[in-house]
């Protein structure tokens, strides 16, 4: 049986006059069970890219990693695979055959194998299209509420303008998660980031094609790890109150402000997608009409609604005090995610002057990059960020930019971003 | 940690005292309370139910702020507003000489003062504890001690002469020390916290024709007689007590930025936990108040405390249920910025006939070491006071 545990972090005294209250919540699930657990069925699409820029070894390492994903979807589970290029196919089943998405047994995965080997590359690259195609597979089978996909490409989404790509993402938001994973470093991050986000999976970069297997492995385990289908982070703020923003903070940042669907006029829900056994952080900020010295209130649930059920709540609370010594205090947690927000957002922006040739915007925004890394002891970001610029003063986030530096590193740092480390507790 | 709400506490405690209860029983073996019934005395507060939890039940309507239903979390489902619990307002009066009232204030959360009052034959036990709002749990500390030094009190009356001062001195100091128990394990992890739950002692026993207070920290103990000069019986241990020691008048005193820093109290970090004490003899009636900071911060010279009483008597008559609640709104009108609590009780002073001397005596009480001599020479001078900033 799964149980959640919401557990609020915040300084809960304003002075005269304050209006906003912050917390980090943090949200725990345990005894979930795997997939298998969650009564209705479970259903993964692979879509691998096969334009034409796919052809050679990089085409042969998605094969074996599609074939390596194949053998590692459990009997029972719903799945597909779908080829895309400037156009989506389904690979398995059969696009003759009379379903389009087929539980997993065993001969089921020798003709999946076999299928994806006979694929061959060209064409060009129109994301869209598989999105679309893996909603319309899933949408043929009801039964299976936890939907997940894995979408593998190498290249930009040039055969179609990016209207069409966010307008589909739009589209199929909330339909089902996807995983998204660039291969060599022809793609663009901000396309995969964006599809990854509004889908609630995750964005990462894989260098070499020989390491596709083992992530299509990993990621395959994660998802089959999650025995709730889908849990939903409820805020409740008081009459007259209003919600700033809603942010997932660990293991990455992902904005939910933008994601709101109300309950009630007070209570906002936003998406959280499918849970493991696992912890994750949420940064929640709310404004308040000012009231007296002395006074105090509610600010916020935070609850946590599986199944239109609350499971647990946590209270984020309002006290007006005039004593400096309590107001003056900013809780360590919001502060550490607040600069883990912050960190993930300079790094994008860096890197994009940078890609415009705006050097002096690129060394001011990598510098604070560096030097919030180093405040809230992120050591990966520091660790990619070392290889994009020449780090002169970490504390004051002196940097130059590296002559030379790889687009791979780049890319790596940029698809990183969004990683928070875990605030010392 | 927030979000979890506890199971309410199981009955099978005397809702009067506290006492554990036996299976089946009837009634309380320690004081003799029924407990069918879920009430305490009379409709009394109980004074055990020091920490009332939200009921996952409360819903449906109530909340104070803007009719909205409150949640079982304790605040409005409309407004947020935190809803009232039972201690932020207490009264008791054990009978129709005695009583007192204790409230959160205007700025305070919560209510962190406890008040336990009791009578025993013609004794009559005042006891208020402040709770230290700096240290968490404070406010199940200071009922926890209050409770336990009330119930010392009220048990060791029997066996004290009423007229034994050293007697009465000697059973406040260990109603204070059973109190001091009672704060340190008030909570369960008391001694490994950093700021254990902590809070002062003013309790006074009250006879025909003796007075005796004794304290920690600065909760206090005034007589008011109806004639006479009115006298603040209990020294504060605080800063700015030992600033009006070196000198210092009494309002700069006050005014300084640690008057308000206490230098003795009862927990589990008290170093030094002997209640002071001190006796007098009334002469004539009048009335024993005991209160809290949230009292004396807008009215502390005892002829300004005394003033102060005479104007509640002209508003609110003689009933010391009346006079408290009034002198508590007061309070909270000149800014309520601390939890207030005042007791009352009534003295008829000695019969007529008595052949004690006029003007009030205070007694020796030699051979209890703990009785201090009141204000040492050249302090607490006696000048109007300007309410706290």
């Amino acid at each position: 049986m799964a149980t959640f545990r919401a557990e609020v972090f915040q300084n809960e005294f304003l002075p005269d006059g304050g209006t906003d209250v912050h917390a980090i919540v943090t949200v725990s699930a345990e005894g979930v069970g795997g997939a298998a657990t969650t009564g209705g069925g479970v259903a993964e699409i692979v879509m691998i890219d096969t334009s034409g820029s796919m052809t050679g070894p990089m085409l042969a390492a998605a094969k074996h990693a599609a074939q390596v994903a194949v053998d590692h979807i459990p009997d029972g589970t719903w799945f597909a695979i779908v080829s895309g290029s400037h156009v989506a196919q389904r690979v398995f089943p059969y696009p003759n055959a009379p379903v389009a998405i087929v539980q997993m047994e065993p001969a089921a995965r020798e003709e999946a194998k076999r299928a994806v080997s006979r694929l061959g590359a060209q064409g060009g690259t129109a994301m869209s299209t598989w999105l679309r195609l893996a909603d319309q597979i899933f949408a043929t089978q009801p039964a299976a509420t936890q939907r997940h996909a894995i979408l593998l490409t190498d290249g930009k989404n040039e055969s179609e303008p990016r209207s069409q790509l966010t307008s589909t993402i739009t589209a199929v938001t909330g339909r089902f998660q996807c995983d998204a994973r660039g291969v060599g470093e022809r793609w663009q991050v901000d396309e995969l980031r964006e599809i990854a986000t509004a889908l609630l999976g995750s964005v990462e970069l894989i260098a070499d094609p020989a390491d596709i297997a083992e992530d299509f492995r990993a990621l395959l385990a994660t998802s089959l790890s999650r025995g709730v289908a889908d849990a939903q982070l409820r805020v409740w703020t008081p009459q007259g109150g209003q919600v700033l923003f809603v942010r997932q903070v660990a293991p990455t940042v992902e904005d939910l402000t933008a994601r709101r669907t109300d309950v009630t006029p007070l209570v906002g829900a936003y998406p959280t997608g499918a849970w493991a056994d696992e912890s994750r952080d949420y940064h929640v900020a709310v404004r308040l009409p000012s009231k007296p010295l002395g006074a105090e209130q509610l600010a916020a649930r935070v609850q946590v609604a599986v199944a239109d059920e609350v499971v647990a709540s946590g209270l984020v609370k309002a006290a007006w005090s005039d004593d400096a010594s309590l107001t003056a205090r900013i809780s360590p947690e919001v502060a550490h995610y607040t600069g883990q927000a912050e960190l993930a957002s300079v790094i994008q922006e860096g890197l994009a002057a940078k890609a415009a040739g705006d050097e002096a915007t690129a060394t001011v925004k990598l510098g604070r990059a560096v030097q919030l890394a180093a405040e809230t002891g992120n050591e990966e970001a520091t660790s990619k960020l070392r290889r994009v610029v020449e780090i002169e003063d970490e504390e004051h986030g002196t940097v130059r930019l590296k002559r030379g530096a790889s687009r791979l590193d780049e890319m790596a740092l940029d698809t990183a971003s969004t990683k928070t480390s875990r605030v010392r507790r | 940690m927030d979000g979890v709400v506890s199971e309410p506490r199981a009955a099978v405690a005397c809702p009067a005292c506290g006492e554990p209860a036996g299976d089946g029983a009837r009634f309380c073996e320690a004081c003799g309370a029924p407990l069918t019934e879920t009430g305490s005395r009379e409709g009394l507060p109980s004074p055990d139910d020091s920490n009332p939890v939200p009921q996952p039940d409360r819903a449906g309507g109530g909340c104070p702020a803007c009719g909205g239903d409150v949640a079982g979390d304790g605040y409005c489902t409309r407004c947020g507003a935190r809803a009232p619990v039972e201690r932020d307002h207490r009264e008791e009066q054990p009978a129709p000489h005695v009583a007192g009232v204790s409230d959160v204030g205007m700025r305070r959360r919560r209510n962190e003062d406890a008040l336990a009052l009791g009578v025993a034959g013609d004794v009559t036990v005042l006891v208020v504890c402040d709770g230290v709002s700096s240290a968490p749990d404070s406010d199940v500390a200071s009922q926890a001690a209050a409770t336990a030094a009330r119930d010392v009190l009220v048990a060791g009356a029997a066996d004290v002469g009423a007229d034994d001062a050293g007697g009465w001195s000697r059973l406040l100091v260990a109603a204070g020390h059973r109190a001091d128990d009672a704060a340190r394990t008030a909570v369960d992890d008391a001694t490994a916290r950093q700021d254990p739950p902590s809070c002062t002692f003013a309790a006074a026993v009250v006879g025909p024709a003796l007075l005796v207070a004794g304290w920690l920290g600065d909760s206090r103990v005034y007589w008011l007689p109806d004639t006479g000069a009115p006298e603040q019986l209990t020294e504060d241990d605080s800063i700015a007590a030992e600033l009006m020691a070196g000198g210092m008048s009494r309002a700069a005193a006050e005014r300084s930025p640690d008057a308000h820093a206490i230098t003795r109290w009862l927990g589990a970090d008290a170093e030094e936990t002997t209640a002071r004490t001190v006796a007098t003899r009334p002469s004539g009636p009048g009335w024993v108040l005991a209160c809290s900071d949230g009292l004396w911060n807008y009215a502390s010279a005892p002829d300004v405390v005394a003033g102060l009483l005479r104007d509640a008597l002209d508003r609110a008559g003689t009933d010391p249920a009346a006079l408290s609640r009034d002198l508590v709104a007061w309070a909270n009108a000149s800014g309520g910025h601390d939890n207030v609590t005042v007791a009352l009780a009534r003295v008829a002073g000695p019969a007529p006939a008595s052949p004690e001397p006029a003007a009030a005596a205070h007694a020796d009480d030699a051979g209890t070491t703990p009785t201090v001599r009141r204000r040492p020479a050249g302090s607490l001078r006696e000048e109007p006071d300007a309410p706290a900033p």
